[in-house]
């Protein structure tokens, strides 16, 4: 049974080390990396794959701002910008963004909560052997010459059976199935991680923000993504069965689409950005060295902004012409979300303003962040009024808001997390000098790269164009904003080269380079594979501000992998879990799965018949094993 | 898989075909009659030009497009034809209205037809006759 245990800090039990690294440690070679449930591996993988697509997309937005740098230009055709602009957007909403908030949930929850392992390890796998799947589902067909052409959201009836011929459409709408299905995989996981394993002492009151903040993105992952599923699914259907949802010759609806879509893509923004909120919070929290302003605050806002997300999705759709009573009734809603947005600034910049701030890396992105974030939530209250935005949609000045608030929202906060946590993951901390001067060229070639087109917009020049005349004015501004984009460029090349040089030559990190004040930061960096040799106890909201000693919780087995299970609300242990070990079925069913999905394009039949692997590998997966502890029990 | 390729390939930047087939091996046809993109331009032009209003789905069998018989042969330079020439007794020549390249695209959709099962053309043509801008049929 376990037993409290106020004397036995973390390195008193090293002796376990052994035991523990015999049960948690992977195979070794290709088997342990086909079969791992790790989920330090899994999500450093999820990481790689999602940084490695953000700087393709990234040099695909590049490709298509020289293009526009000046007027007339013929480098790229129409049919080639088109391509460019879908697969850039699809790539970055669908398999970079939410992913790599979902990557960084897998590798941060179990540390930030003292655990070994996820709740669902296996579901862990599967969610990223699914992911990958996705994103070969866009990108081998790219190779093939069959690229989707239709922008991010592809809208019937241009996208339905008589405008949109051949599977590029196909290949768009499933690729999104299967990001959806890993990200719904993902959620869940950590949903019920948070909820049912934090350590002893952490009550709901005593949850890091970081840990709300992903709570509530789960949440809303769950109830905002099978929306955009039934869109794509029903335009397959349309599509591949000729049914007649978004047909409106047959009495269908082609607005139905828009508003399945936007009641998912509406919400996905904030799937984007609350993880980001947590970031900002961890890194104000630590760099001023005091706990943050405002905690209760800061928890409402996050819970609201998660209601509120799912009530303003019309924003997007007040040019197709809505009853006007409630296009007023959206844009109260997309005003109202600026509330609890604001209140968050307001407390971080409280934070800062009371703590004794050190201007590090992570803190300097935070800044950038809140300096840029501030522009484009303005921008959006500008478009959340139906009657500018129905001069404004469609054109640059959405183009400005949206980078503004998915750039420097979500993204600054994810470089400045990169920053903070790399010495946690590899053991290495990031050089400083160069780190700064990379924020430097990002922000500063972003703000050139991005606020003129917020101009543009205004000038009326439209989205999604491959190429303007000279007469139309707009080649100057262009030109500004290409030049922006090549100087955040060459940032963004320095933090890439500045992460693989500090993962060889980085100064050593030991366990708490920066004096953090969450629970990850007590144990080893890199973290073993079983993270934690004893579970802490925690008796505040700043467990890593607490003078030793600290107590912590022992009495998992030293022969299998067990888990601690705490109660939802106060955190009270309750009984230890098997944890389940590697596995190569979630990769089995991945690929079952995929099958299903590819072949579902084709024909219809293959959700019938597809089902069979699926089901195959399901009961693979869920076959019970008896546990060596078990067979000993049994044994005469 | 390159077949298929070629088949999703949007030739918005190629030239565009100025004469009539030479011939039933004209090489230019299979840039027409194989690719989706065109095929399906020929479709939409097919109900502007209200063609669907005599060759509707399920209609006169003298006038149906897709039980693959054809009166006047159903090699693609006869089918264009058909249509630029006209035939006797009903049809008209579209040679006049339609631009060369319209020509060659709906006659690769008309050749297209049979190949196309009857559910997915009716919910093709649900959607071309919800359009406002042609005439539709």
């Amino acid at each position: 049974m376990a037993a409290l245990d106020l004397n036995a800090p973390q390195a008193d039990l090293a002796q376990d080390a052994a035991a523990l690294d015999a049960i948690w440690r992977d195979p070794p070679g290709i088997r342990g990396f086909l079969t791992t449930v790790d989920h330090k591996r899994i999500a450093a993988r999820y990481l790689v794959t999602t940084l490695a697509l953000l700087v393709i997309a990234g040099i695909l937005a590049l490709d298509m701002r020289l293009q526009l740098s000046q007027p007339g230009l013929e480098r790229m055709g129409p049919q080639a910008y088109n391509e460019a602009f879908t697969l850039h957007g699809s790539t970055m909403l669908f398999l970079v963004s939410v992913p790599v908030m979902e990557a960084m949930a897998i590798w941060l929850v179990p540390l930030m909560l003292g655990q070994r392992n996820l709740a669902y390890p296996r579901l862990t796998a599967y969610s990223y052997w699914l992911y990958l799947g996705g994103v070969l589902m866009l990108w081998v067909p790219h190779a093939l010459g069959i690229t989707p052409d239709l922008g991010w959201f592809q809208y019937p009836p241009l996208s339905g059976p008589a405008y949109g011929p051949g599977h590029r459409v196909d290949i768009w709408a499933q690729m999104i199935t299967f990001t959806e299905v890993a990200a719904l995989a993902a959620s869940v996981n950590v949903a019920v991680t948070i909820l049912k394993m934090r350590p002893p002492g952490m009550t709901l009151a005593r949850m890091p923000l970081f840990l709300w903040a992903m709570l509530v993105t789960s949440v809303m992952t769950v109830l905002a993504l099978p929306a955009v599923m039934l869109a794509t699914s029903l335009l397959i259907a349309d599509r591949l069965v000729s049914t007649q949802f978004f047909s409106p010759g047959a009495g269908g609806d082609v607005l139905l689409f828009q508003h399945i879509f936007w009641f998912f893509g509406h919400p996905e923004v904030y799937i984007i950005f609350i993880p980001a909120v947590g970031f900002v919070s961890a890194i104000v929290e630590t760099f001023t060295r005091r706990a943050v302003f405002g905690y209760t605050v800061q928890v409402l806002a996050i819970i609201s902004v998660g209601l509120l997300a799912f009530g303003l999705w019309v924003h997007h759709m007040f040019a197709v012409g809505l009853p006007r009573l409630g296009a007023s009734f959206y844009t109260a809603a997309s005003m109202a979300i600026a509330l609890p947005i604001g209140l968050q600034i307001f407390s971080w910049i409280a934070t800062i303003a009371s703590g004794r701030p050190r201007f590090d890396t992570p803190l300097l992105w935070v800044t950038g962040f809140i300096a840029t974030f501030v522009i484009g939530g303005l921008s959006g209250v500008m478009t959340a009024s139906a009657p500018l935005d129905l001069q404004l949609t469609d054109t640059y000045f959405v183009v400005a808001h949206l980078h503004y608030v998915l750039i420097g929202g979500a993204l600054f906060p994810l470089f400045g997390a990169l920053t903070y946590w790399f010495p946690k993951a590899t053991g290495r901390i990031m050089s400083e000098g160069w780190g700064k001067i990379a924020f430097w060229l990002v922000f500063v070639g972003f703000n050139i790269g991005f606020f003129p087109m917020h101009l543009l917009g205004l000038m009326g020049m439209p989205r999604r164009i491959y190429t303007y005349p000279a007469e139309a004015g707009w080649g100057t501004l262009n030109l500004v904003a290409t030049a922006g984009m090549l100087i955040a460029s060459l940032g963004a090349a320095i933090i890439v080269a500045n992460a693989v040089i500090s993962l060889r030559w980085g100064r050593r990190a030991g366990v708490d380079p920066w004096g953090g004040a969450t629970l990850e930061w007590s144990c080893a960096s890199p973290p073993p594979p079983w993270n934690f040799a004893a579970t802490p106890v925690v008796a505040s909201l700043t467990p890593g501000w607490e003078p030793p000693p600290r107590a912590v919780m022992t009495g998992l087995s030293l022969e299998n992998r067990e888990v601690l299970v705490t109660s939802v609300g106060d955190a009270v242990p309750e009984h230890r879990q098997p944890s389940p070990g590697p596995s190569i079925w979630p990769l089995l069913t991945a690929l079952a799965t995929a099958l299903l999905f590819v072949g579902s394009i084709f024909t219809p039949w293959a959700v019938v018949w597809g089902s069979i692997p699926v089901a195959a590998a399901l009961i693979g997966w869920f076959w019970p094993r008896t546990r060596p502890e078990e067979a000993q029990a049994e044994a005469p | 898989m390159l077949a298929a390729c070629g088949s999703e390939d949007r030739p918005i930047e190629r030239e565009r075909v100025r004469t009539p087939p030479q011939g039933a091996a004209d090489a230019r046809i299979p840039y027409y009659q194989d690719n989706l993109f065109q095929v399906a331009r020929g479709a939409r032009f097919f109900s502007w030009y209200g063609c669907g209003s005599c060759h509707a789905a399920g209609g006169d069998e003298a006038l149906d497009l897709a039980d693959g018989k054809w009166r006047h042969g159903g090699d693609f330079d006869a089918v264009f034809a058909s249509i630029a020439q006209g035939r006797a007794p009903g049809m008209p020549a579209y040679g006049s209205r339609m631009p060369v390249e319209t020509l060659w695209q709906v006659t690769a959709y008309v050749r297209d037809i049979e190949k196309q099962d009857a559910a997915t053309r009716r919910r093709q043509d649900l959607d071309r006759r919800a359009e406002g801008g042609g005439r539709g049929s």
